[in-house]
């Protein structure tokens, strides 16, 4: 499990207030929202500030969320991605 | 300024903003509503002690969001899709002037974060978050 992967899934639980929740418990292949975590488009906003300022990455429209929001794993890479720039 | 009625769908008895004073579209709203006494809920919120009942300082904030767009929402449907850190910090009486601040936060997916703040004279009633969610037309 890489660091940054881990970070990615702290600030989820974090900012979306997932209590009782532990980054070991999210299935970083599955899909954030709908099925997967479960998340609506509410989440989505709060986690485009969450990604902005945790990880300096800003998410422009819906067509980068689509790709950046596919799975934890899928966004780690987004993240990753986009730091180097 | 703009007349409340040509921005928003709202009408009487429900159309809680009475005047803009400052309008930014996209940034900053600065609205006014005039509590009267002859509010339809003060028969009943309550008889003996007429009060604003704090949900309706949320939806007088949601009203004055409606100006943050530069279109006119009439026809458009627009909704509340949540309220976050919603804090009643005093009451409003009839005879308040009360002064209704929005300002844009963020968007994202058809949604949009909205921070308000209801005052009278200075004193802070009400701060509270707003998340409104656009349907396409």
């Amino acid at each position: 499990m890489d660091d940054l992967n881990q970070r990615v899934k702290e600030m989820i639980i974090q900012r979306l207030k997932l209590e009782g929740m532990t980054p070991d418990q999210i299935d970083g292949q599955a899909p954030l929202f709908g099925e997967g975590l479960g998340l609506d488009s509410i989440d989505a906003l709060e986690l485009v500030l969450g990604i902005e300022q945790t990880f300096g990455v800003k998410i422009e429209d819906e067509a980068a969320g689509l790709k950046a929001f596919r799975s934890v794993d899928a966004l780690t890479e987004f993240i990753r991605e986009h730091q180097k720039g | 300024m703009t007349s409340p009625t040509d921005q928003l769908p709202h009408r009487y008895p429900f159309i809680l903003v009475d005047r803009v004073l400052m309008r930014e579209p996209g940034v900053r709203v600065v609205a006014e509503k005039l509590v009267s006494a002859t509010e339809p809920y003060f028969s009943g919120h309550f008889p003996e002690r007429p009060l604003v009942p704090g949900v309706l300082m949320l939806e007088m904030l949601a009203q004055a969001g409606g100006f943050l767009e530069a279109e006119p929402l009439s026809g458009q449907a627009i909704f509340l899709a949540a309220v976050q850190d919603a804090r009643f910090k005093a009451q409003a009486f009839p005879g308040d002037r009360l002064t209704l601040e929005v300002q844009f936060e963020a968007a994202f997916a058809g949604i949009t974060r909205i921070n308000g703040k209801v005052s009278c004279e200075g004193r802070e009633l009400c701060t509270a978050k707003l998340l409104v969610k656009k349907v396409a037309p």
